[in-house]
């Protein structure tokens, strides 16, 4: 039987499988699969595997992710307070730093693995791996050495310090958040992690102008990717557009996945990596908590016919929105697989 | 001499450069133009200039969005302080983020381009009940309630946007008061602000000034 981890390596090779690869991202789903609160959910890493196995098993398609939630990294740097719902993604409720004296302050962990606040996780990577590994790709995500700030003191102060200085915290706090990446990956990587989904906001043009980004955004992308490798990193910008950006990044970090906007124009993008690396195409899925049916297969459609063509194409969704009905969420896998098909014409 | 300011200033705010864009300002001050002339002839029509290249390309990035709001924001309250007489108001707002959210950078932006058009507005601060909305926009006499929301679930959900809506329906204040919505969803779906029963929305802060003068007006009529 062919895997969801076959279709992905074909499509990175430019092989044909059966279909495209298809990445479903179901996270704050998990608590109701399971019929608990998100507390208890994600208080046991567990729960958090069986969801995404489950899901996957239900649904058909590719991957599994170990991700509870974003803030959750924020928790291993020091925050107390997260934010739960019932229907949406837990946040972070307090920052760690408030002052720039917190920058002086904030530890980053020498071992995250021995970290409490990772225990869970690497339950949760351990079941994943033993039922999952080498057959669906396991997903992990991490941010960016200038993204992760935002989540330790808020994206408002970040910015003013980002733009405005002083120089001196920021470049710390900076150079404290690139360990943390790095140590971070490691974790990810020796637990069983395949896919690691490198998010950056910062190295989006809907966040910063092309100067900036050149000067400022790529030296620390240059940086954060030189220090892990390229190995099963993926290019994404917490769905902000990116195609003015590829063609460089490709250049300078050799990076291979990337993991387009619904903003971005997909055969567009595809053009620009040439070839040389694999195309993501990412439906705008908080569309998909109204859309009906054939709204719901057209776009699927659209989408396809402009990424497919001359394989190295892979199909996926954002973080998709609680609200999301469940004939939807099979409206749009049942199109992908339908569209995604190799026949032997395409 | 202001037709040089006015595009040197505007220059200023294309390349996000907060130090030069001030420098120009103070500079024409110096020079004899009169603060009131900057704010109304150089840093509104500047956002004007914006909102326009906004809607025909889209092609400003959230970097020059938080400038220009810190920028308009910085140089109107200092010219402020020194007109003749006290500016009237054009508006009163009331904004927040919904219930459940604690993102605050949406809200920030806005309110400093509200700011520069002579528009009061109450920051009610992250994670906003929909009473506390309402009685603080009954309080101050607002025309407007801005709900910024940064998640699906804040901006769809029954404490947002729906809830304010319901009060001011339940106290007879939908002719006195408009709600305009904003953030990340709304950007992915713009027709939702109809289904969060808004009046209104924005895409960004610098559009967002115009809409709420328009919806000031409006109520004002
Ligand atoms: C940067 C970013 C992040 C950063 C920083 C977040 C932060 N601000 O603290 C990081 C990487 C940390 C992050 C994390 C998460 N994010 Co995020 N993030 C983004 C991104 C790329 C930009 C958001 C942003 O900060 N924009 C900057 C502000 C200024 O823009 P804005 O809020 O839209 O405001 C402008 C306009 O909307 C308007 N406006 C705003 N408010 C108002 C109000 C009124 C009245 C008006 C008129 C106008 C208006 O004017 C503003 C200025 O121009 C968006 C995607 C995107 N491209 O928009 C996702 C996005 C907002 N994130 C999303 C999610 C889900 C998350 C997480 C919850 C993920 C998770 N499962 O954990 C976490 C939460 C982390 C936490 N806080 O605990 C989703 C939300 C949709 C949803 N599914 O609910 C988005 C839309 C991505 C997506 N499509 O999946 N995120």
């Amino acid at each position: 039987m062919i895997t969801g981890m076959d279709r992905l390596v074909a499509a990175i090779k430019g092989e044909k499988s059966d279909r495209i690869p298809v990445f479903c991202n179901l996270i704050d789903q998990g608590p109701r699969e399971m019929g608990l609160t998100p507390q208890e959910y994600y208080a046991n890493g567990d729960y958090v595997a069986e969801a995404q196995l489950r899901m996957q098993a239900r649904y058909g398609y590719d991957n599994v992710w170990s991700l509870f939630y974003v803030g959750k990294e924020a928790e291993l740097l020091g925050c107390k307070k997260i934010l739960y719902d019932k229907h949406g993604p837990p946040n972070v409720e307090e920052f760690v730093i408030k002052t720039y004296d917190d920058i002086d302050r904030l530890e980053v962990p020498t071992d995250l693995t021995q970290h409490p606040a990772f225990a869970e996780e690497l339950k949760c990577l351990a079941l994943l791996k033993r039922e999952a590994g080498g057959k669906s790709p396991i997903c992990a995500y991490i941010s960016s050495s200038m993204t992760l700030p935002a989540m330790l003191m808020g994206m408002e102060k970040w910015m003013e310090l980002l733009f405005f200085g002083p120089a001196e915290p920021r470049e710390a706090l900076l150079a404290k958040c690139h360990d943390f990446f790095v140590k971070e990956v490691k974790a990810y990587r020796d637990g069983g992690a395949d896919v690691l989904v490198y998010s950056n906001p910062f190295g989006s043009t809907d966040t910063v102008p092309m100067k900036y980004f050149l000067e400022h955004s790529l030296p620390w992308i240059e940086k954060d990717i030189a220090a892990v490798g390229t190995a099963g990193m993926v290019y994404y910008c917490g769905m902000s557009s990116f195609n003015k950006v590829i063609d460089i990044v490709l250049a300078r970090t050799g990076l291979g996945v990337y993991y387009l906007s619904p903003l971005d124009d997909i055969a567009e993008g595809k053009r620009i990596i040439a070839g040389r690396g694999l195309t993501c195409g990412v439906i705008n899925d908080i569309r998909l908590i109204d859309w009906g049916r054939d709204e719901i297969r057209a776009e699927v459609k659209r989408m396809i016919e402009a990424g497919m063509p001359g394989g190295k194409f892979l199909f996926g969704t954002g973080v998709m929105p609680y609200d999301i009905p469940e004939a939807n969420i099979r409206a749009m896998l049942e199109a992908a697989y339908e569209f995604g098909r190799y026949d032997d014409d395409k | 001499m202001l037709d040089k300011i006015i595009k040197e200033y505007n220059e200023a705010i294309y390349d996000t450069d907060r130090d030069r864009a001030l420098m120009v300002v103070h500079q024409a001050v110096e020079q004899g133009v009169s603060p009131e002339d900057v704010v109304f002839k150089v840093v509104l029509p500047a956002l004007d200039l914006m909102v326009k290249a906004i809607s025909e390309n889209m092609d400003a990035n959230l970097a020059q969005h938080f400038m220009t709001a810190q920028i308009a924001d910085t140089v109107t309250a200092e010219m402020i302080a020194k007109f003749k007489k006290v500016p009237a108001v054009v508006g009163t707002v009331v904004i927040g983020t919904a219930q459940g959210d604690m993102h605050s950078l949406g809200k920030r932006i806005v309110i400093g381009c509200l700011k520069a058009r002579m528009i009061d507005v109450t920051d009610l601060g992250v994670n906003v009940t929909p009473e506390h909305f309402v009685d603080e926009a009954v309080g101050r006499k607002a025309q407007v309630i801005g709900i910024s929301a940064m998640m699906v679930h804040t901006a769809r959900g029954e404490n947002g946007s729906l809830a304010v809506r319901r009060l001011l329906q339940e106290r007879g204040l939908e002719d006195k008061i408009r709600i305009i919505v904003g953030g990340a969803p709304f950007r992915f779906d713009d027709g939702l602000y109809r289904t969060v029963q808004a009046d209104a929305w924005a895409s960004d802060g610098v559009t967002a000034s115009k809409v709420v003068a328009d919806l000031v007006k409006e109520v004002r009529q």
